[in-house]
Formats: C-alpha cells, sequence, structure tokens
C-alpha cells in the first residue's frame, strides 16, 4: 500500500504534508481510496474557507456511500485542487501526489507533530483491515 | 433452524478464487464487487455480459392438483393463468394492501411452479405460506434453496454465450419471461428470460447446487464477467426496478407502503376479477385510486397518498435513501433509493461508444400528484439539488437503459 513517510495522518485517513512554501497540502490516503472503490463524486471546500481542526472539509462519494473528510490541523483553505472532482479517477493512481485535494495556511503548525506519522498510519489501518 | 453463522452459496470459493470482496447481505457471505469494480462491471453487463451468483435468494418449489389455486390465492398475480414455459413478476401481498415480498413465479411444468424470493424475506415468505396453505389438501411446498443453484446471465452477448454451450433442449423463446428446461454443458437447468438489470437479452439459470461450480466458471471462460451486489444494485436503479425495503414494504416513517405506490407492482397485480387472493379487497381501493389519478381526479388520496417516481439529478451531487425531497418548496417524500450509476455514450445511432460517464439518479416516495416533468429539489447535506421526476424508459433494447434523460 502506497504512503508518504514526509505526512502525518488522522485516523479517518487524511494526509498532511508540510509545503509548498508555507502551504500545507491536504489529501486522503491510498488505503482509504481503496476502501471506497469506485469514487464517483467529490465535494471540496471554497477558498478562503476557516476551518477548525477536525471540522468536516468535504465530502467523498463512492456508488456505495458518502463519506465525511475531516481536516488534520485548523486553517485557512488557500487552494482547491479542482481537478480531482472531474476526475476522480486520478485519486487511485496519485493520492499522495497530483491528487492532493487541498492547501492551507495552517493557523498552529505545532498540531502537525501531535498527527500520527506514516509507521503509525501503517499500523493503525492494518489493524483496522483486520 | 435459524442460525447466526453467515451463510455462504455454492459458489463462494469461486468469489473467493477471484478475489471478489466479500460482505454479508441479508446473513449471506456474498460478494459486492470483483476487482474490476462496480461501474466496470456495471458497463460491462450493459456492453458485453455480467454474470450474477443470485442463489442467496429463496427458492420455493410448488407442485401437486392444487398448486395453482393456491398460488392463485397466495399471491397477486394470476398464477392459474400463466402459461407453461412462461413466469411473471408476482407479490405476496398482505390483507392490508402491503406487501410481504415480492417474488418471481416460473411454470417450468404444468403443476410445477418455482416461486423465487428476497433473500432478506425467505424465513417470513415460508411463513406466511405455510400458513395460507392450510385451506388446501393437494399442494406440496418445497424450500428448494439449497439444492438449487441460481445464477444470472445479462447483456447483450449473454444469448450468444448460452447458444454456444447448448447440449440438449433450447433457449427459452425470444420474449422477455419466457421459460426452458435445457442442457448446458452436460448439465439440467432451468431457464428463465428473466432479471434484475432491466437488459433486453437477459437470463437466469437454475441448476443443481453441486454443478453450480463447474457452471460458472465455463460461463466465465466464454466472456462473462463476474458482477456482485454492487453493481447489482446500480443496474437495477437505472433500470428503476424496485427493491424491497426501499420502494416496497415499509416506508421511511415506518407504515406500510401500498404495493401499487409502486408503478412497476402494476405488472404484478392480476386485473382478472376471476379469482380471490389475500390483500384483494386493498388492492382493489388502489386500483381504483389509480384509475382516478390517470383522470386527473386527486380528490382522495387516502389510499395511495404516495408513490414511487424516478428522478433525475440536474445540479451536480447525489442523492441518497433518506433525503428529503421538496416541490415548490414544501415536503413532498423522501429518496428511497438514489447513486450515481455509469452509462456508456451513444453516437447518432444510439451505438454505445468506447465513452462513458456518470449520472445520479434515484426513486422516490413523494405525493401522489407529482408526475414526470415536475420539477423537484432534494436536499443532500443541507444543500437542496435541482430534480426532474422522469418518466421510465421501457423501449426493449434501448441502447441506454431506463432512466430518461432528456
Amino acid at each position: 500500500m502506497m504512503i508518504d513517510k514526509q505526512a502525518r495522518y488522522l485516523p479517518t485517513h487524511e494526509w498532511v504534508r508540510k509545503g509548498p512554501g508555507k502551504a500545507y497540502t491536504i489529501g486522503l490516503t491510498a488505503y482509504a481510496i481503496e476502501q471506497l472503490g469506485d469514487i464517483v463524486y467529490l465535494e471540496l471546500p471554497q477558498v478562503g474557507r476557516e476551518l477548525q481542526k477536525g471540522e468536516i472539509f468535504g465530502v467523498i462519494e463512492s456508488v456505495k456511500s458518502a463519506s465525511d473528510m475531516y481536516i488534520p490541523m485548523g486553517g485557512k483553505v488557500t487552494a482547491v485542487n479542482t481537478e480531482v472532482p472531474d476526475n476522480p479517477d486520478m485519486m487511485k493512481a496519485e493520492p499522495y501526489g497530483k491528487a492532493w485535494l487541498i492547501q492551507t495556511e495552517v493557523s498552529k503548525p505545532a498540531e502537525f507533530d501531535g498527527l500520527m506519522d506514516a509507521a503509525a498510519y501503517e499500523k493503525f489501518f492494518e489493524t483496522e483491515a483486520h | 433452524m435459524q442460525s447466526n453463522q453467515p451463510k455462504r452459496t455454492p459458489l463462494y470459493e469461486k468469489h473467493c478464487v477471484a478475489h471478489a470482496k466479500i460482505v454479508d447481505f441479508a446473513g449471506w457471505e456474498m460478494p459486492i464487487q470483483y476487482p474490476a469494480g462496480i461501474v466496470q462491471e456495471h458497463l460491462a453487463t450493459r456492453k458485453s455480459a455480467g454474470l450474477f451468483d443470485v442463489s442467496h435468494m429463496g427458492r420455493f418449489r410448488i407442485s401437486g392438483n392444487q398448486a395453482g389455486a393456491f398460488l392463485d390465492y397466495a399471491l397477486t398475480n394470476y398464477a392459474g393463468g400463466l402459461p407453461l414455459g412462461m413466469s411473471h413478476y408476482t407479490i405476496l401481498a398482505q390483507d392490508d394492501g402491503g406487501a410481504v415480498d415480492d417474488a418471481w413465479l416460473y411454470r417450468f411444468e404444468s403443476d410445477n411452479f418455482i416461486l423465487v424470493v428476497n433473500a432478506s424475506n425467505k424465513d417470513k415468505d415460508w411463513k406466511h405460506l405455510q400458513s395460507l396453505k392450510a385451506r388446501f389438501t393437494s399442494v406440496v411446498l418445497e424450500d428448494l434453496s439449497e439444492s438449487l443453484a441460481m445464477v444470472a446471465l445479462q447483456g447483450p452477448q449473454s444469448e450468444a454465450i448460452l447458444k454456444g454451450l447448448l447440449t440438449g433442449g433450447a433457449l427459452p423463446e425470444p420474449k422477455r419471461n419466457a421459460t426452458s428446461v435445457a442442457s448446458l454443458a452436460g448439465h439440467k437447468v432451468f431457464f428463465g428470460r428473466t432479471g434484475y438489470t432491466g437488459e433486453a437479452v437477459c437470463f437466469e439459470i437454475m441448476v443443481q447446487a453441486n454443478k453450480a461450480g463447474a457452471l460458472w466458471d465455463i460461463l466465465l471462460a466464454k466472456g462473462a464477467a463476474p458482477i456482485g451486489l454492487g453493481a447489482r444494485d446500480t443496474l437495477r436503479l437505472e433500470a428503476s426496478l424496485p427493491l424491497y425495503g426501499h420502494e416496497m414494504g415499509l416506508d421511511a416513517e415506518g407504515k406500510t407502503m401500498p404495493i401499487l405506490a409502486c408503478p412497476t407492482a402494476r405488472f404484478a397485480v392480476a386485473d382478472s376479477e376471476k379469482k380471490e387472493y389475500v390483500g384483494k379487497a386493498a388492492i382493489q381501493c388502489q386500483l381504483a385510486a389509480l384509475e382516478r389519478y390517470k383522470k386527473g381526479d386527486f380528490s382522495d388520496s387516502s389510499v395511495l397518498p404516495k408513490r414511487i417516481v424516478c428522478l433525475r439529478i440536474v445540479d451536480k451531487g447525489i442523492a441518497r435513501q433518506g433525503s428529503p425531497v421538496f416541490f415548490e418548496g414544501r415536503p413532498v417524500g423522501v429518496v428511497t433509493s438514489g447513486t450515481s450509476v455509469p452509462y456508456w455514450k451513444c453516437d447518432e445511432a444510439q451505438k454505445l461508444t468506447e465513452q462513458y460517464d456518470q449520472r445520479s439518479v434515484a426513486l422516490a416516495y413523494v405525493d401522489c400528484q407529482l408526475t414526470a416533468g415536475a420539477e423537484v429539489q432534494v436536499e443532500v447535506r443541507g444543500k437542496k439539488l435541482g430534480a426532474k421526476i422522469v418518466k421510465r424508459n421501457l423501449k426493449p433494447g434501448a441502447a441506454v437503459m431506463a432512466v430518461v434523460f432528456e
């Protein structure tokens, strides 16, 4: 299963990574995308929206169900990847690359260190899968 | 008799070997999807042929001199008038005009019927039929669900696949619902030109349970794609076919839905005055209400306050079961099934191309006055999405299935 060693993770399968520049980039993990199956609809926030850590920033829908996505760190949305809702299939191929979802200007950079690192997340989903 | 252990069909091992994702469905360990995924499975069925394990459904054999008379009493359709070699849609009704279940009745021999019922309702149906049987002396009711397996082969290529495998007898007459008994790759099978996908070329095949695995392998080898319950649901929804527990049974408030609230159920109710059957009085009232509605008379909607309609979601977004529906700002009902379904795009000659897209469709239980053409709104996560009530596409063989999209 693909994983980004630089990123940090939520138990709800969102990842956050430092960069580009001062921004933080947020997306959904390969494991979550595999579990969802075919993704048919994605709802992302507007640029400028301010969100507290743990708030819902978007919704991802497979044929079977709709799932909320939670923001790993509080902040203001500075960019939204509008390519992904038009072509959700790209999430399967590049969940940590081209299929990032939003970028933010975080309000509390220290929140990053409180999140699961790649090794902890890997352990977490392996337990969840069994 | 009842155990909480999940049950497995004779094809369970085949699903595992094919790396299906297995889920619990009505107490059965069933494939929800294979590695191709729901979207590709749906598209494969529409363009070539999809193979479904439907052995989890209940199969009852009803035989004996009074088999026809008993079924006439227990079911809404006219079983006694069902010609040999045919099958039809039918309903096990309650006295109040609601449904115990919907089912398919096959007449393979004159006093020998097979009734196929929903897996989730099988035990309830069995008890219901047993209780009604008391007044008939010469009827034998047998549960063949374990000894007889069942698969569905659906889609434009399915007939060619089966023709190449016939070793005796023939496929059913080329008309919908026809049945036949034949030999397929050396195995005795019961064919029906039936299914739950809306496909014009469609077969359901019953075979002895211990032969099901061999037949499954042969059909896959001939080019059929295995299809899980996920695509089975998107296919039936695209074809606007009802699912018990959604469009039939109890509504969102826990109230009985009248059988004829579901337009498809009209095909399951006998026109004939000839027979007495469970639920007849209530169903006659529903039929009378439908007649009034046809003339535009909605002065008395007490019997049939709401009906099932097909929705096309115009705005971006997906309606789901439970999404409230509004008309001119007021609440008029609720979505009973909804998702995004894939479809092949057509060229000018209505031929399927290599391109596909997704569209958001739903079935909803709404005020009886609302009919095709009405513009409504569906609330999803607090947002109101524009939607339109559309006609069900009943054109047999139409390239784009079911929900009319213009």
